[in-house]
This record gives structure tokens, sequence and C-alpha cells, in this order.
């Protein structure tokens, strides 16, 4: 098996376009949810989103194209034979929704792989390219399918782009089935009432660590352990128990040939609905009992970035790692029951070289990821 | 990498089918009628009636491959994890939550509808009917075949701790958009790590780099796959 590690990471957030910018604003408490502007929110039961500040698109074209151009330009020139991988969950769904309004036929630029060309093209990378849907877990199980890939040997080098906007399409769902907060998102508070979206992009380049060593390329972490698993319980709702979120970080603990009184710090998906948290919280206490290591969310700094949270999260996680420090989870005023102490709205010191990342989407998926910590 | 074709069910131009008791090939050229809830199963069916085209027909042809591999029903959820690619996913389902959407400032937007707007919820149906506990994604994909899915589902069994995994594709209608390759329909196979204790399997697939060989012999895609399969029964 070879080792994995996360190389080069490149951004664009509703907080900013730097990581090293983005981790400060985080470590300060700041928030990029706001009142949402992009489109008439009034009939909808929420009126706040977390939007990218001066990210506008030509006429007829996706937000997703500005995006995607952003987060490109802020990437160096990528290793041969790099691999890519999407995570999307809807694409360029605002463009659709803009045909759609207008009475326009949809033609096959509306169909998945137009996109995946685009990306492919804009990072210069023409192998065949793969968009992982797995829902809100689309990144982490894309970066997990990923690191699968160089483990065995297959490739040394995987790009993984994750990316969605804030669309009335998905606000206008989300609203209808009640899950949007109407005011600002608290994640595993004992008050909260519901998420607020977000948008992303996020580029992330995983290699096999021999070569990033040869090529004296950057470490931020390295990527340990990796799991997936399903719920088998609902479309939409978690399983009350976590026992799908339980299985894929056993998955990963495993993987990563450790125990898990040695994960230092868990990064949650931590969306501010009523039952994912409390399922999270739940999958935790099974995991490690009554030794729940430090936690937090960054929902409430970034709202929901769907196919892109994982991405962020994971971008962030590994900083974390790096200075051995927690951003505050923005919202979380007070925080549940069996979290108190490890959660707040404070930024918290940790001490240790693994950290879990996981998120969980419809479908009943969940992924998992833990990273590890490099010491040069 | 290997793995043993245990199961195959499909939805195609004539209907539901399975491998076992298939008298002809599937097709998948002609009009493709998305199944019912009495094509699939015998007592009424509540969830069903709800899901969109997209999924009914993702979870008809799961069902036949279950029921073909004699692993439809269950008492313990089960390792077996799914792996499907899809050329237009849910995009007609996109369309029709659109309509509801669109007008009256989106008052009327469909939860129901949005609920199956992301391609990988008919495997989460597939997973609580079926107990199927495994990873589950739908792969969009540019510049590669069809199946080459079956590749990534052979690295997926080999890669993790799933006993099987279920792989296919799905594919419905949309608008006026062309027929993507393969046709309408979904096909499902069962790929387990070993050959089933009961039922005879149906043989051995094997990959190596991104060439499938079935019996030792290569596999030009799904249809062709089927066809052997169905030569060995």
């Amino acid at each position: 098996m070879k080792q994995v590690v996360l190389s080069r990471v490149a951004a664009v957030t509703p907080l900013g376009e730097e990581i090293d910018s983005l981790w400060q604003q985080l470590l300060a408490g700041r928030t990029g949810i706001a009142p949402i502007r992009r489109f008439d929110s009034r009939h909808y039961i929420s009126h706040y989103g977390a939007c990218i500040d001066g990210l506008t698109a030509a006429s007829g074209e996706s937000l997703m194209v500005p995006l995607l151009d952003q987060v490109a330009g802020k990437l160096a020139r990528l290793p041969e034979n790099c691999r890519l991988l999407v995570a999307t969950t809807k694409g360029e769904i605002d463009r659709l929704e803009a045909r759609c309004r207008a009475g326009k036929p949809v033609t096959a630029e509306a169909l998945p792989a137009a996109f995946l060309e685009r990306v492919a093209r804009r990072f210069g990378l023409l192998s065949p390219v793969v968009n992982i849907n797995a829902a809100c877990a689309s990144s982490t199980v894309a970066l997990a399918r990923g690191a699968a890939m160089i483990a065995a040997g297959q490739v040394s080098a995987v790009l993984v782009y994750a990316a969605d906007i804030v669309s009335e399409f998905v606000f206008s769902g989300f609203s209808a089935l009640q899950a949007l907060s109407p005011e600002f998102c608290r994640p595993f508070d004992q008050q909260r009432d519901g998420l607020n979206l977000g948008e992303a992009g996020v580029a992330l380049l995983l290699l096999d660590e021999e070569l990033a060593l040869r090529e004296q390329e950057p470490v931020l972490a390295r990527i340990a352990g990796w799991g997936a698993a399903n719920d088998a319980h609902h479309v939409t709702a978690p399983a009350r128990d976590g026992c799908g979120l339980v299985l894929a970080c056993q998955q990963a603990i495993a993987g990563a040939k450790i125990k898990p009184a040695q994960l230092c710090a868990i990064n949650a998906h931590g969306t501010g609905t009523v039952y994912n948290d409390a399922m999270e919280l739940t999958a935790f206490a099974a995991l490690f009992g009554r030794n729940l290591p430090p936690l937090h969310g960054l929902k409430g700094s970034l709202g929901h970035c769907l196919g892109a949270a994982g991405g962020i999260e994971v971008a962030i996680a590994a900083r974390a790692l790096q200075e051995q420090l927690l951003p505050p989870t923005v919202g979380c005023q007070h925080p549940e029951a069996t979290a108190v102490g490890r959660i707040g709205e404070q930024s918290q010191a940790i001490s240790g070289d693994y950290l879990l990342c996981c998120n969980s989407g419809f479908g009943g998926i969940n992924g998992a990821l833990i990273l590890q910590r490099i010491v040069s | 990498m290997t793995g043993w074709i245990n199961g195959i069910g499909w939805v195609a131009a004539r209907g539901c089918g399975r491998g076992r008791t298939a008298e002809s090939l599937p097709v998948w050229n002609g009009s493709l009628t998305i199944p019912a809830r009495k094509d699939l199963f015998d007592q009424a069916d509540l969830r069903f009636g709800r899901l969109d085209a997209f999924s009914r027909t993702g979870l008809a042809g799961i069902t036949m491959c279950l029921r073909d591999a004699g692993r439809e029903e269950w008492q313990q959820k089960r390792s077996i994890g799914t792996i499907a690619v899809s050329s237009g996913g849910c995009l007609q389902t996109d369309l029709d939550y659109l309509v509801t959407m669109v007008g009256d400032g989106g008052k009327l937007a469909s939860p129901n509808l949005f609920a199956y707007t992301l391609p990988n919820c008919f495997l989460g149906e597939a997973a609580l009917r079926f107990g199927l506990t495994g990873n589950s994604v739908i792969l969009q994909q540019t510049g590669g075949r069809q199946h080459d899915v079956v590749c990534r589902a052979l690295e997926e069994l080999t890669w993790s701790a799933c006993e099987a995994m279920l792989v296919g594709f799905c594919d419905v209608p949309v608008a006026e958009l062309s027929c993507p390759e393969g046709g309408y329909g979904s096909l499902f196979l069962l790929l387990a790590n070993t050959p089933d204790a009961v039922l005879k399997s149906y043989g051995k697939l094997e990959r190596h780099d991104e060439t499938l060989l079935f019996n030792d012999r290569s596999v030009a895609g799904f249809a062709d796959l089927v066809g052997q399969c169905l030569k060995r029964r």
C-alpha cells in the first residue's frame, strides 16, 4: 500500500479566496452567511445564505464557470498523468433553471458530461473524468476514492475538484422540505433549527507520498484512512442511531490502523438541522463513549456547500492539525449536553496526530476520512 | 481483480427481466415503459408510488438483480455496495421540479420531487429496502466507456470490506435529448467475492488494467456481458 498525502489546496469560499485568509476569518469567528440577494427569497422560509462576493456569470452562463476559473487559476502546474475526480451535486443547475424560466429547450449542455468536459479542459487534464455523486458526502467520497486509487498504486496523483453554488433550485427545495433555518444556522446548538446554504469551489491534490517527497511538493497531511457506508434507513433523513456514520468511521479508523482514542479532533458535518446533528452526536458516542474528542463544524461560517462541503472541511482540517487548533463553531452558543466542553464558539487547542472528517447526505450515504499530521 | 456474477436484473424496452428466468436477451433499443409497482411487488407499496421515473427504473433493476441472485429477502443488513453510471441522471426530475418552482415565486415547489433531484437517491431507496450498507454512488463520466463502471465496482470490491457490489447503469428519457450509449433502462449485476453457495454463478469476471474478461473472453459492453452470461445458463 502506498501512502497518500494531501499536497495542495485551492479554494474560493464566501470567506475569501485564499486558505490563509479563510483560516484567519474562521479563527476570528466570522461568517459568510448574509441576506440572500441572488434571487427573490420572499416566499421561502429563510432569507439567508453564504454567497461568494462578486461571483457573477456572463449571460446564459452558469456561476460554476467563473468559480471554476477562479479555483483553477490558483493551482500551479499539475503532475503528469494526474487523474481528475469531480464532486458536485447539482453542477450548472442555475443555467438549467434560467433556460426553463425562458422557455428554452434543454440541450446536451445540460448533461453532467458537458460540465465535466469543461472542468477537464480548465485543469488541462484530458483523461476520462468521473463525477462522484454521493449527495452532500460527494467530496468526502471522492477524496476517499482518490486516496484508494493512489494507495493501490493505480495512479500517483489525483485532483479532486468539488464545487456547488447557491441556486434558487436547491434553496427552494430545502425550503419546501422545511430544512432551512430562518436565522443564522446553529450547528450542534440546543436551539438549532435548520441549515443555511453556502457555495464554494475547492481543488485538492492528492499524491503518492513518495512522489511528493521526490518532487518536493508540499505535504499538508497524510490521508491515513477512509470509509463510506449507507444507513439503509431513509432517503432524506439520517438514521437516528447513526449506524451508517459509525460504520464509515470504523472503516476509516481500521484503515488508518489506529484506535479511536488516537483521534484528537473531529471535523463534523454539523448542518444545523435537528436530526443530522443529533445523529452525529449519537454516532460519536458509539465510537468514543465518554471520551469525545474536541469537535467543530464549519457550516455556521460557510453555510452548507453541498458537494463542496467535505472538500473545504478537509482543507481546513489539514490546517487545524498543523496548527493544533480547531476553529470556532459559529452559532454553537449552547451545545447539546453530550458535547458540552467539546464544541463551542471559541477556538480549541488540540493535541495529537489524527483528525476525523465526516459528512452525510441524502440517499443515506456517509463518508469519513482520517487525516494524519506530518511533522517534517 | 476478480468478482463473480451472481445475479443479473434489468428494465429494458420490453419490461423488467432477470437472468435466470429470461427467455431472451434484454432489448435496449425502443421506448421504455417506466415500471409500475405491480411489475415488481405483489403488495401495495406507498413508497414506490412516490418515486420519480429515474428512481423507479433504477430500483426495479436492482430489485430484479437481487431476486435473480436469491438475495432479495434479508434479516440482517448486508455489506453490499452499489455503484451505477448514468448519463442524464435525474435531469428529467430536475425539469419536473423546476415546473413546480418557477411559478408563484417558488411557493408551490414540490418537496417530494425535490427529494429525488439527486441521482443517488434511488440507491438510498434500494439500501433501505434491501438492507445494503456498502458505499453507494452514482458516477457521471466523460471520455470513458459505459461499462468502465464495472472496473470501478471490482476496485471497490477489492479495496473495501464489501462482500458484494451491485453495479450497473440507469438512464431514462430526458426531454428532447438523444438516447445515451447503451439505451434507456437499467441493468444491474451482483458482483461478489465468491460464487454463490446455492445458485450456480454466471461466471468469473476479471479485470486486467481497463480490460474486462468474463470467463477469459473480453467484454465489449454491458449488452455483450449479459449475452455471455445468459449463454452460459
